[in-house]
């Protein structure tokens, strides 16, 4: 009954996610065949440390530099989080608002299994994301001229799943715990957005600088994956992020009346 | 524990605040029966069937359906009943069949004859994106899903809603059935018409409160009917209606009258008939009315 639930919730979404997962790819290959052509001659751009930091360093001279400011630091935690909330907030926000919800939990499953099913429809969805990352940044890094190790494309793919996998459990677990889809994704972007700009302004002023930590950024490429491979430990708090907001988000949906 | 009634409700209660909820209902119902319930919109009809689904839950007091607690046996009780909510969405890109396939694998999977057999009774199309049918298929759709695995005991709120007056005959036929077989129905409505062919007992509920549990018979004695009659030019005076047997009230306005009664209609209708009449319809009983004759009726009868 679980996997009914896991596989509609997939069907519900496969054909958005898979859309997403070809504009990443192809978006990805574009990005690594124009290297040779343009990376050279902007070069490192001189911009202040705070602004450049956002960007991922902003180092347009080296390949890695170049995908780690063209992808790793906006667009490619932009599809990921994009696809994750939207998964996420539909899943049993979006059901109860579109008054589905009280005809599916009629059914015989208990709503701590109908959580875990949209919760594993959304890990899938991630993980698709994440492996059309990867194989562009494979095809782009190809066609740049290469320098990127397997390995650490890899690692890039595996920090950008677990990313997914924190912002899609915030929206998750408020859309469960309130019943409002767009509560729940605005709220889950707001995090993305901050964190962002708390990971590349926090670390300027040294008073603010443990802010970073509160940032899902700082553990998505604070120890910048491309190079430096995977990181256990950042991975590890962004996992347990995660398995604690879907644990939320099972214990708010159970105790709490529907809305009607 | 087949002998514990359908459902049983004690001090059941749901406070929404601000005199809104349902309030210490103790309702009974029995295997077999199908049970009308009624209502005017806000009444806590609704929210009554979600308390027994689970969907929400009592700021007091208690229910078992099927003899099985509402809340911590729920997941047994879902197993062995149907539910048809108010006012349900179904995923709108999807055909009605996947939605069907859907909800039954979530029973663990159910004989797609008697889907099928369901969807042909109803002439439901299960081919069509959801989102292109209208009001009514759609409803198909949701009382399908409500009985396609032969469920024990049914609970469905304003199943006739939306539903074309030929679908709404076999839907009248499939309770019947439905009660024949030892199955029970519990079903809500906001006018007495809707259900009064079909159900054996009534109950009415008003601003949350229970008013009345009675046999139909009983109720139909109380309930006064209204028929609007239409006149080809000069309308025959009110005064020669009011005077006739059972006629409580008689407004005009132009070549229309009125009139309300008690009872067999037969007076009214020949009455009408020295006259050229050019239309008959019938209105809607007035819920609020039914409970107040039925209550000032009670208080007649019992001996002070």
């Amino acid at each position: 009954m679980t996997r009914a639930a896991l596989t509609m919730a997939l069907r519900l979404r496969l054909a958005s996610t898979g859309s997403a997962a070809l504009g990443l790819v192809a978006v990805l290959v574009i990005v690594g065949a124009l290297f040779p052509a343009v990376g050279g001659t902007i070069g490192k751009l001189n911009l202040p440390r705070g602004v450049s930091q956002l960007l991922g360093g902003a180092d347009y001279a080296t390949l890695t530099g170049w995908f780690r400011s063209e992808i790793g630091s906006v667009y490619g935690p932009l599809v990921m989080g994009a696809v994750a909330i939207t998964a996420a907030a539909a899943s049993t926000a979006g059901e109860e608002e579109d008054r589905i919800l009280a005809l599916v939990l009629a059914h015989p499953i208990t709503r701590a299994r109908l959580v875990a099913a949209k919760a594993g429809a959304v890990a899938v969805l991630v993980v698709i994301i994440a492996v059309a990352a990867w194989v562009g940044l494979l095809i782009g890094v190809a066609l740049g001229g290469g320098g990127i190790g397997l390995g650490d494309t890899a690692a890039f793919a595996v920090h950008l799943a677990f990313f997914g996998l924190a912002i899609g459990a915030v929206a998750l677990a408020l859309g469960a715990g309130t019943g409002r889809r767009s509560l729940a994704a605005g709220v889950a972007a707001a995090v993305g957005v901050v964190g962002w700009l708390i990971n590349g302004f926090a670390p300027l002023v040294s008073a603010l600088d443990w802010l970073k930590y509160l940032s899902p950024f700082y553990y998505y490429a604070g120890d910048d994956p491309l190079t430096q491979g995977i990181d256990v430990g950042d991975l590890a708090v962004l996992g347990v992020v995660t398995v604690a907001l879907v644990a939320v988000a099972m214990l708010a949906f159970e105790r709490r009346d529907l809305r009607g | 524990m087949t002998d514990a009634p359908a459902i049983a409700t004690r001090g059941l209660s749901k406070d929404f605040g601000g005199g809104r909820g349902l309030f210490e209902l103790d309702l009974d119902v029995q295997r077999g029966e199908v049970f009308g319930f009624l209502g005017p919109n806000g009444a806590g009809k609704s929210t009554t069937m979600r308390l027994l689904l689970d969907l929400i839950r009592p700021t007091a007091g208690s229910a078992s359906l099927l003899g099985l607690d509402a809340h911590t046996e729920s997941l047994e009780i879902r197993r062995r009943i149907g539910y048809l909510a108010g006012d349900f969405g179904l995923y709108p890109k999807l055909t009605g069949a996947v939605v069907l396939d859907y909800l039954g694998e979530l029973r663990g999977g159910v004989d797609r004859r008697r889907r099928d057999a369901l969807a042909e009774r109803f002439g439901a199309d299960l081919h069509r994106p959801i989102r292109e049918l209208s009001t009514g298929n759609r409803q198909k759709l949701g009382l399908i899903q409500a009985f396609m695995h032969d469920p024990e005991l049914l609970i469905l709120d304003e199943p006739i809603a939306g539903l074309d007056p030929l679908v709404q005959q076999s839907f009248h036929e499939l309770l019947a059935e439905t009660s024949a077989q030892g199955g029970t129905v519990f079903l809500s409505s906001h006018t007495l018409s809707e259900v009064e062919r079909v159900t054996h007992r009534l109950a009415i509920l008003r601003e949350g409160r229970l008013v009345v549990v009675d046999s139909l018979e009983n109720l139909r004695r109380v309930a006064v009917q209204r028929l609007e009659i239409e006149f080809a030019d000069v309308p025959p005076s009110a005064a020669a209606f009011e005077t006739l047997p059972g006629v409580r009230d008689v407004t005009a306005a132009g070549a229309t009258l009125t009139v309300a009664f008690e009872g067999s209609a037969d007076a009214v209708v020949k009455a009408a008939a020295a006259h050229e009449v050019r239309a008959i319809r019938s209105r809607d009983d007035d819920l609020e009315e039914i409970f107040l004759r039925y209550y000032r009726a009670k208080r007649a009868e019992a001996p002070r």
